[in-house]
């Protein structure tokens, strides 16, 4: 029996190809998730490593509350010479490492958008890892080296002109050094390296450094030295082994980026469930094609558990040929992936791919296990051929209880589904279980969906099909015939398609209102002509850029916003964003006050605070009572509540501070936003003008944008996002479309003496060709159809809970209709193959063909 | 029309060689033959001897390895794939032993195939006329399945003369049926031949079907080795049994 399953599938090539193809296409997306990101998380390692290579103490200043962007509070240089006395240490330095933006001498940016690019400080020898391969170090304030990566990619060389940007203005340096640190690629980031005086001098941190690094003396163990360092540093500061460093830094990186495995994890499982699909369907036809097959073996003898074996050993060979294929596919599709985040700026730093025996035994997990699983119900089926089906050309038997069970589990599951959907939704639940919720309820819906779908095919075959024949006649007629022969047949093709297209409607129509509601946000609260901000959109920029924009001609206010993370002290251990307004802000925003009002702002002082309503209610805040946070360098200011505010652009984060408070104790000392409004008659195009003048000149990082170009810089960016999103969903569809050809090709199959017969009665190649390829197109538009209607649905849904943040729906129309277009021409694409054959079948074999 | 003898089909030393080398096997060898307009005739031989091979070539399905076929005035040996179609459109009709019908298509649907592929509208008068003389009148929204092997087979020859073709080619059409539907499908051929002027050229096994003909041709290892006016019933039993 197992050599009857080899046998059988060799004897289908074709099939068997495509149906694994659809385990290798999923079995590959998973393991490329993990190759990419244990590789990337390898090269983190690797860095930190290197970086850390002579020096076996690292001293920073505590981090209490650990930000988002990855900044770390300095701290004063004074504790060094302390340091530098403590018995064992061979050298002790401060350093600098701190971010900011490198640019060329014409101006143009170095490294990719999203990548940090660091401003650093010579180390002494003891403690130097990077090594340099052309040129020396930097040896006074007007020389700075960077890395080999950032020179090649920018086209740099000894001599050249670069210009680097931090708190202090930016300023050029005469290229002197390129260096290298250790074998893995930095990706996007970039390092650069100044003398410790400039570097301090330029980041603003004059006395202060980013931490101390200290080298031991032989026989002086990283731990002992440890402790002896902490004798002697302040309790503000966090006294680390190198080890300790690199391994925070390293758990740090995979907190921070733990979110794009599991967000390509569930783009992998999108692609495998369609391909559960496409195997079930192909195990099913195939299955319902051998009836006559097996009866025969059961006249001979074989008893159920035999024809059932075959099927299984079957679908067995499948899954592990397809989980091998895709494992080495795996290593194709992270460097794909990896090109892919390149592509909208996601520079990750890489080295040698990463293959873990955990990636291997999970891809093979995978590849069998939804194999198994998928063919499992046809290889039952199969299990029901009676003997005398060898003699007659009997249809599987299939009982009518067997129908209703069907709608029962079919309607069970679509109403458990979208009740998981809407608990997930409004049930409160923490965001882990809500995701699970949701993610698990859209699973069931889709499955119930599916299951369900029979019965919708003829309708919609109908409607899909009007046009056609309308256009077309008798091809169109006949190929709509054709979907609705075999209902489920199509329905599970069809529903194949519907999960991907369902997903690209949902974040099609989702995207759309977010932009929409970008808009409107900007349009609702931003008063003030232009902005300043990162051009990178999210990291702060020095708050000299304020400073120039005051005294440029033609502005009248520029107002600030700072912003940090913070904990509330007694809160949930959540870290509430914070922001500190100028007491002038009101005339640049528009503050929804549901407490308070702008002269709560104007008369704002250091001991007072003003909180988002959400957030003042789910703390059970009132006016006059005291909250109080600890902060990112340990302070725990308390403050009284005097304002309460909605923010529907969640601008502001949780609660405002005057900078005041924001600069002593929340220790941010870098703009977020800056706000200009004009002074009256001044014209809007030139004072920016005039304005990026200047500010690409010093404070190169930041950018001068009118409201119209703020709107677009964050409908582009979810643009980006949405093309990132499409790009993953491709691989699902992609799947989908296997399994639209491969249907149409066993269908054909089956008809082939039918198609001989058509043939015979004048019926052209290009008529034939024409036929399959409408059917093709009519199944995909079902699909599409589906998916269209589910992504739609789930996106008002989810949608319902954000109406509250100013989230407003729209629908993109234009869009929709070109998905549809999309999934027509898709399923012509898919139908070339299938057409081809059946238009080349000649006419003669086809007549005989049993 | 264009052969003014009266002739529609002449197959001219036709031979058909299937494999090569050792293993080659002749279907035919050498037939030639002429087939009248308005006539029925019926091709017999032992199981292999060529019948069907014969059959595909004169209708252009197959190729001969040597030899010419003239069809209605037109010869089809060596003609492309999209003027065959044309051909097929035009001048040809089958009738299959099975899976004459499409599943999906009413009897009527079925029957007007061969013109809704053309492209062409159904001359309705014909149409009534043709559906009236296979008697399935109260049968035309029928799918196939709703249909007996006989009903099923008189749309199939019915579909084969809808376009009015010179020759109606029919390869054991009555293979699948009892005694009864065979006679009616007969019948219905015979009528077409005789009230519609009809050539129809039928491969069978039947003595019976053949003793509807005008004439008996009879194969033997790809060979012709009888033609005749094929009697009745009993005299090709006995024609078959000398041949075997
Ligand atoms: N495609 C083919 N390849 C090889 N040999 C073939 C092929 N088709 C037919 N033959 C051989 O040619 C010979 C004639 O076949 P043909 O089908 O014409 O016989 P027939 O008279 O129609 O027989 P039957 O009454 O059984 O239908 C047979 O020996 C057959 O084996
Ligand atoms: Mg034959």
């Amino acid at each position: 029996m197992t050599s009857l399953a080899v046998k059988s599938l060799w004897a289908r090539k074709v099939r068997a190809l495509t149906t694994t193809l659809a385990v290798v296409i999923g079995v590959a997306f998973v393991a490329g998730t993990y190759i990419l990101t244990d590789t990337t998380f390898a090269a983190f390692d690797e860095i930190f490593e290197d970086s850390l290579a002579k020096t076996s103490v690292v001293i920073g200043a505590r981090d209490e509350v650990e930000q988002e962007s990855g900044e770390v509070p300095s701290f004063g240089a004074a504790v060094l010479h302390r340091v530098k006395r403590v018995q064992g240490v061979r050298a002790a330095a401060g350093i600098i490492n701190t971010p900011g933006g490198f640019f060329d001498s014409r101006g143009k940016p170095i490294g990719s958008r999203f990548a940090p690019k660091l401003i650093g400080s010579n180390r002494p020898p003891a403690l130097e890892s990077i090594t340099y391969i052309e040129g020396h170090k930097p040896r006074d304030a007007s020389q700075a080296s960077i890395d080999e990566g950032a020179a090649e990619e920018a086209g740099l060389e000894l001599g050249d002109t670069i210009r680097l940007a931090s708190v202090e203005r930016a300023k050029s340096f005469r290229l002197v050094g390129i260096v290298r640190l250790g074998d893995a690629s930095f990706g996007g980031a970039s390092i650069a390296g100044l003398t410790l005086s400039e570097a301090q001098r330029i980041t603003g941190k004059e006395g202060e450094f980013d931490q101390i690094w200290v080298a031991a003396l032989d026989g002086v163990s990283g731990a002992e030295l440890k402790r002896r360092v902490e004798r002697v540093a302040p309790p503000g500061l966090l006294v680390e082994t190198a080890e300790q460093n690199a391994e925070r830094n390293s758990n740090q990186i995979r907190d921070n980026l733990g979110f794009l495995r599991i967000a390509l994890l569930v783009f992998a499982f999108v692609a495998l469930l369609v391909g559960a699909f496409l195997i079930f369907n192909t195990f099913s036809i195939t299955v319902a094609q051998r009836v006559s097959e097996f009866g025969m073996l059961r006249t001979l003898g074989a008893g159920r558990g035999q024809i059932l074996t075959s099927v299984v050993v079957e679908a067995l060979l499948v899954g592990l040929i397809g989980a091998l294929l895709g494992l080495a596919c795996g290593f194709a599709i992270a460097k794909g992936l990896n090109a892919l985040f390149v592509a909208v700026g996601i520079d990750l730093p890489t080295t040698s791919l990463v293959l873990k025996t955990r990636t291997v035994v999970v891809a093979l997990a995978i590849g069998i296990g939804v194999t198994l699983v998928s063919s499992f119900v046809p290889a039952l089926r199969s299990t029901r051929v009676p003997p005398i089906a060898a003699l007659q050309a009997l249809e599987v038997p299939r009982s009518r209880r067997r129908g209703i069970a069907y709608a029962a589990l079919a309607s069970l599951l679509s109403v458990a589904g979208l009740a998981m959907v809407l608990v997930g939704l409004f049930g409160g639940a923490n965001s882990g279980a809500a995701a699970g919720l949701m993610g698990g309820g859209t699973v069931a819906v889709i499955l119930g969906v599916s299951l369900f779908s029979p019965r919708l095919v003829r309708p919609l075959a109908s409607l899909a099909g009007l046009p056609l024949q309308r256009l077309r006649g008798l091809t169109g007629r006949l190929a709509r015939e054709n979907t609705q022969r075999n209902p489920s047949r199509t329905a599970v093709t069809a529903t194949a398609l519907m999960i991907g297209l369902a997903l690209v409607a949902f974040v099609t129509v989702f995207a759309a209102g977010i932009k929409g509601s970008i808009a409107t946000a900007v349009d609702d609260s931003f008063q003030g002509e232009l902005v300043l901000r990162n051009s990178n959109g999210f990291s702060p920029i020095s708050p000299g850029a304020a400073a120039a924009a005051r005294e440029a001609p033609g502005v009248e206010i520029v107002s600030t916003l700072r912003a940090t993370q913070a904990k509330l002290l007694g809160g949930d251990g959540g870290k509430p964003r914070v922001s500190a307004l100028d007491r002038d802000a009101g005339s640049v925003l528009t503050i929804d006050w549901t407490e308070g009002g702008p002269e709560t702002l104007r008369n704002f002082a250091d001991r007072e605070v003003i909180l988002d309503k959400s957030f003042a209610d789910g703390n059970g805040f009132e006016l006059g009572d005291r909250v109080r946070f600890l902060t990112q360098i340990g302070r725990r200011p308390s403050l009284r509540v005097v304002g309460e505010f909605e923010d529907k652009a969640d601008l502001l984060g949780s609660a405002v501070v005057t900078h005041g408070v924001m600069a002593r104790q929340f220790d941010q000392r870098d703009d977020l936003l800056d706000f200009v409004k004009l002074a009256p008659g001044a014209s809007i195009d030139a004072v920016q003008a005039r304005l990026t003048r200047v500010i690409d000149r010093d404070f190169p990082t930041a950018e001068v944008m009118n409201q119209e170009e703020l709107k677009q810089s964050q409908e582009d960016q979810v643009n980006q996002l949405l093309g990132l999103i499409y790009a993953l969903l491709a691989l699902a569809i992609l799947v989908s479309l296997f399994g639209i050809a491969n249907t149409l090709a066993l269908s054909i199959h089956e008809r082939t003496r039918e198609i001989g017969m058509l043939r015979a009665i004048g019926m052209s190649r290009r008529q034939v060709r024409t036929m399959v390829r409408y059917e093709a197109v009519i199944t995909a538009l079902i699909g599409a159809i589906l998916g269209m209607v589910l992504g739609v649905v789930f996106a008002a849904l989810i949608a319902q809970p954000l109406k509250d943040d100013g989230f407003t729906l729209s629908y993109p129309v234009v869009t929709l209709i070109m998905l549809l277009v999309f999934a027509a021409v898709a399923g012509v694409v898919a139908a070339i193959g299938p057409a081809r054959r059946a238009s080349r079948l000649d006419v003669l074999d086809a007549l005989h063909y049993e | 029309m264009s052969s003014a003898d009266g002739q529609v089909v002449r197959a001219a030393g036709v031979s058909r060689r299937y494999g090569e080398g050792e293993a080659a096997v002749d279907a035919l060898v050498g037939i030639s033959t002429e087939f009248e307009r308005g006539r029925f005739t019926a091709i017999m031989g032992p199981s292999g001897s060529g019948k069907s091979t014969l059959l595909h070539i004169l209708a252009g399905l197959d190729q001969p390895t040597s030899g010419t076929v003239v069809l209605d005035g037109e010869e089809i040996t060596g003609l492309d794939d999209g003027e065959l179609t044309k051909l097929r459109r035009d001048k040809l009709g089958f009738v299959f032993q099975f899976f004459n019908l499409l599943p999906v298509l009413t009897a009527e649907e079925n029957l007007v195939l061969p013109l809704s592929i053309a492209g062409r509208k159904p001359d309705r008068e014909w149409l009534e006329q043709l559906i009236r003389t296979v008697g399935l009148d109260d049968r035309r929204t029928h799918r196939p399945s709703e249909l007996s092997g006989g009903q099923q087979q008189r749309v199939a020859i019915a579909r084969a003369m809808v376009s009015k073709p010179a020759v109606v080619f029919a390869d054991e059409p009555t293979g699948n049926l009892d005694s009864k539907a065979s006679a009616d499908v007969l019948r219905l051929l015979r009528q077409a031949v005789d009230e519609f002027g009809q050539t129809v050229i039928m491969v069978t096994h039947d003595p019976a079907g053949a003793a509807h003909a005008d004439r008996l041709i009879t194969l033997r290892d790809g060979g012709l080795v009888h033609d005749a006016v094929p009697g009745s019933t009993d005299e090709v039993i006995e024609l078959m049994k000398q041949i075997d």
